[in-house]
């Protein structure tokens, strides 16, 4: 089975909403259909299934044109799963996989066949919820409602299967659940699927490969790390998103950025001295009051590393895992002279890192403020047998200020910039 | 696919359920049928003349009824001329418009999958009345002779129907909503208009109440003979599309996608339940409440799969307007109620007792 899409368009009246989509989708392929809402996502779908009237020769199912299908031989070739089904009158469950086989049955006259139970049968084994076959359809939760419509597609026995945001009324337990439903579908009965997809993560982590729709373009057909760069996310949807790879499965995955926000005039000149996670919330709090933000020394790949990435705080870098270094720490030092108040988190001191403490005596004698969190228990994690937790005291008799908690410090420094005014 | 020994159990009593459920179904049809008999034994021995009935002294024995039915009497005596000429014709004619009220309203529920459609929600029976009015107020009656009132409602009927299709229908599309609501706007213009012609009438407007409410009263063998015809073919249409009609029930483009074609199907359905119901409410007039309630109750008992629902709603319309227009003839000793009020005194209440008690087992919602 290869299904081919050339130079379709589709039009509303005078809107366009397909505009010369043309690709091929092998067969036993997972396809994630992307794209922000009203991108022609649906009209695609509802188009391939000729429920919208396409132009003639521009849907192929192994090289034949739909048009020249019969209605049975199309839901034969194309079942669909919508995102809710619904209906106000009592059929139960087993009736509406039934009606799975419509396209199989011949007769007007005749009933159900032993295939047709036999089809049926499977379908609810397939999908797991052969205990529901007796139930009323309208009394079935919404997990178990779209278990039983995918029993149906099944029951269609047919080539592709088209879902429409499969997951959007799931709660996360069941969207997972559907999707490996979707993907042992597509592994084990080699059914091809397309699927419109809402999260961008969850299309990276099953698809083999995306469509990206955008204004009924299409904008990228890949794989989906090619698919999901920052820049094609930008230009598609208008978000800031970092690209990440997850470190188990190496499948990309997406997380939206703070907005960018400048430094406003009420804004402070801030140097952190963090690491090993302790420094994201407060990087972000200062960030999001208007402050601008540095920060030093962070080996790359510390988290802390990261959460400055993504808020677009300026960071003095060591290479990975390593000490700092005399030039990094100097380089700490520069940017500690161009900054009034230095924030000490209670990160954990190591040999590695136990400069960028010296950093901060460095700030007080040159008669900066320094802050030091301590966070709610110890005040740093030390793994200098005590050294540590000894220099944090010699900072504070040199005049640090030890702060409990994060909403303390950034009303000290918002009182304290009113006081300077 | 893997079969365990637990799987082929219980792939096999399922089998099983699904045979013993066919066999019970069956078993629903027959009795059915049997009530059709019963009710329709009970209304030939039902009438002012007796055997059954407020009548007295009663004019036919039992004896003497279930003779002529049986048929040993020569057929010409006064309990043959009663039986055969006036009330079983009446029964039948009865039968047929119960049936087909029934039958298309459980057609157009599918249609507009709604509830409370009936099947003179595309504009029949104002369509219908209008027609009817306008023949009894210029008096055609009297020149042209007895038929011309049920073919000016007829025709007139399938011309409103036209109309709210028209309505109803954007690009060959019809939009089930769009002709719901153009159903109900053209019933309120034509009621109005029925209504002016009425006061305009004047005493000729007697004549025309019975008709409004829906009667029997005129029926005979002509009648029966004639309605017999759309009304059997629109059932067996009806039923023969009964698959179609459950995926229709899932929406359109549900239907679509299970390979039936919602458009053509919609429009057959509309098309042959306003010949059925143009035709009954041609002969009787507008018996109200049999096409909302008969395929509600059917499938508070059958569920909702029209291949079941479609023959148990025409065989209990049937048996429903039979008994209620017994009790028409009966009900008041010498004077003739309109079937249209016995049926919805009697299938109101009943029929909200139904929905009360289907709640908790969860009925059309």
């Amino acid at each position: 089975m290869k299904l081919e899409i050339k130079n379709l368009s589709f039009s509303f009246g005078d809107a366009r909403v397909l505009n010369c989509i043309s690709l091929g989708i092998e067969e036993g392929e997972f396809v994630g259909l992307m794209g922000p809402n009203g991108s022609g996502k649906t009209t695609l779908l509802r188009c391939l299934t000729r429920y919208l009237p396409s132009e003639a020769r521009t849907i192929l199912v192994d090289m034949k044109p739909i048009h020249t299908m019969s209605d049975k031989e199309i839901a034969k070739t194309f079942a669909v799963v919508p995102q809710t089904s619904a209906t106000d009158f009592p059929f139960t469950a087993y009736d509406i996989v039934m009606m799975g086989r419509l396209p199989h049955m011949g007769s007007r006259l005749a009933g159900e066949s032993k295939k047709d139970e036999a089809v049926v049968r499977w379908a609810f084994d397939r999908t797991g919820c052969s205990h529901l076959k007796g139930r009323r359809f309208s009394e079935l939760s919404g997990g178990e409602r779209q278990r039983v419509i995918i029993a149906r597609a099944l029951a269609q026995q047919p080539k592709v299967l088209l879902l429409d945001e499969p997951t959007v009324y799931l709660d996360i337990s069941g969207q997972f659940e559907m999707m490996d439903l979707i993907r042992r579908l597509n592994t084990e009965d080699g059914l091809t699927i397309v699927a419109v997809l809402h999260d961008i993560n969850m299309a990276a982590r099953y698809s083999d490969r995306v469509v990206l729709l955008n204004g009924g373009r299409l904008e990228a057909f890949d794989h989906p790390d090619e698919v999901f760069t920052t820049n094609t996310i930008r230009a598609v949807y208008g978000v800031d998103v970092a690209v990440r790879k997850d470190p188990l499965t190496h499948d990309v995955f997406v997380m939206p950025r703070s907005p960018i926000v400048l430094a406003t005039k009420r804004g402070r000149r801030i140097h952190v001295l963090c690491g090993g996670g302790s420094g994201g919330p407060i990087m972000r709090a200062l960030v999001d009051s208007g402050h601008s933000v540095s920060v030093g020394v962070l080996n790359v790949l510390d988290s802390d590393y990261e959460s400055a990435t993504d808020l677009r705080v300026p960071i003095i870098a060591e290479v990975p895992f390593a000490q700092i270094s005399d030039d990094m720490h100097a380089e700490n030092l520069r940017c500690i002279d161009e900054t009034p108040i230095v924030v000490v988190t209670p990160f954990p001191v190591g040999p590695g890192n136990f400069k960028n403490l010296e950093a901060a005596m460095y700030a007080l004698k040159a008669g900066k403020r320094v802050y030091i969190l301590t966070g709610s228990g110890e005040s740093s994690i030390d793994f200098v047998g005590g050294k540590a937790n000894a220099y944090l005291c010699d900072l504070a008799d040199a005049g640090a200020v030890k702060i409990r908690n994060l909403d303390d410090m950034m009303q000290l420094i918002a009182h304290e910039e009113t006081a300077n005014r | 696919m893997r079969e365990t020994g637990a799987d082929k159990n219980a792939s096999e009593s399922q089998s099983d359920r699904s045979r013993s459920s066919e066999s019970a179904h069956a078993l629903y049809l027959v009795g059915l049928v049997a009530l059709l008999a019963a009710v329709s034994f009970v209304s030939i021995l039902t009438g002012t003349l007796g055997p059954i009935g407020p009548g007295e002294p009663e004019k036919i024995s039992l004896g003497e009824a279930i003779e002529t039915l049986i048929g040993d009497g020569d057929g010409t005596g006064f309990a043959a001329t009663v039986i055969w000429e006036i009330r079983v014709p009446r029964i039948v004619l009865a039968g047929l418009i119960g049936a087909s009220l029934a039958c298309a309203g459980t057609a157009m529920q599918a249609v507009f999958r709604n509830p409370m459609a009936d099947p003179f929600i595309i504009g029949v029976s104002s369509g219908a009345a209008v027609g009817a009015a306008t023949a009894g107020v210029i008096g055609l009656t009297a020149v042209v002779g007895a038929f011309t009132a049920p073919l000016f409602a007829f025709f007139s009927a399938l011309l409103t129907v036209l109309v709210v299709y028209q309505m109803g229908t954007i690009r060959g599309r019809v939009y089930v909503e769009t002709l719901l609501l153009s159903g109900v706007a053209v019933a309120a213009f034509l009621g109005a208009l029925v209504s002016f012609l009425i006061y305009f009438a004047g005493n000729d407007y007697h004549e025309l109440i019975p008709w409004l409410l829906g009667t029997l009263s005129s029926a005979d063998w002509n009648d029966a003979v004639i309605i017999s015809v759309p009304i059997l073919i629109g059932v067996l249409v009806i039923f023969l599309y009964g698959r179609d009609l459950n995926a229709l029930l899932l929406g359109e483009e549900t239907a679509h996608n299970l390979g039936a074609n919602p458009e053509s199907v919609k429009k057959l359905m509309l098309g042959v339940a306003a010949l059925m119901t143009a035709g009954a409410v041609a002969f009787a007039g507008i018996i109200g409440f049999i096409g909302l309630i008969v395929p509600h109750m059917m499938r508070l008992v059958f569920g909702a799969d029209h291949r079941m629902l479609i023959p148990t709603s025409t065989l209990f319309g049937a048996s429903f307007l039979i008994g209620a227009d017994s009790l028409a003839r009966t009900v008041i000793p010498g004077e003739e109620l309109p079937v249209g009020i016995i049926t919805a005194l009697c299938g109101g209440p009943f029929f909200l007792y139904l929905l009360r008690k289907s709640r908790t087992g969860g009925g059309p919602q």
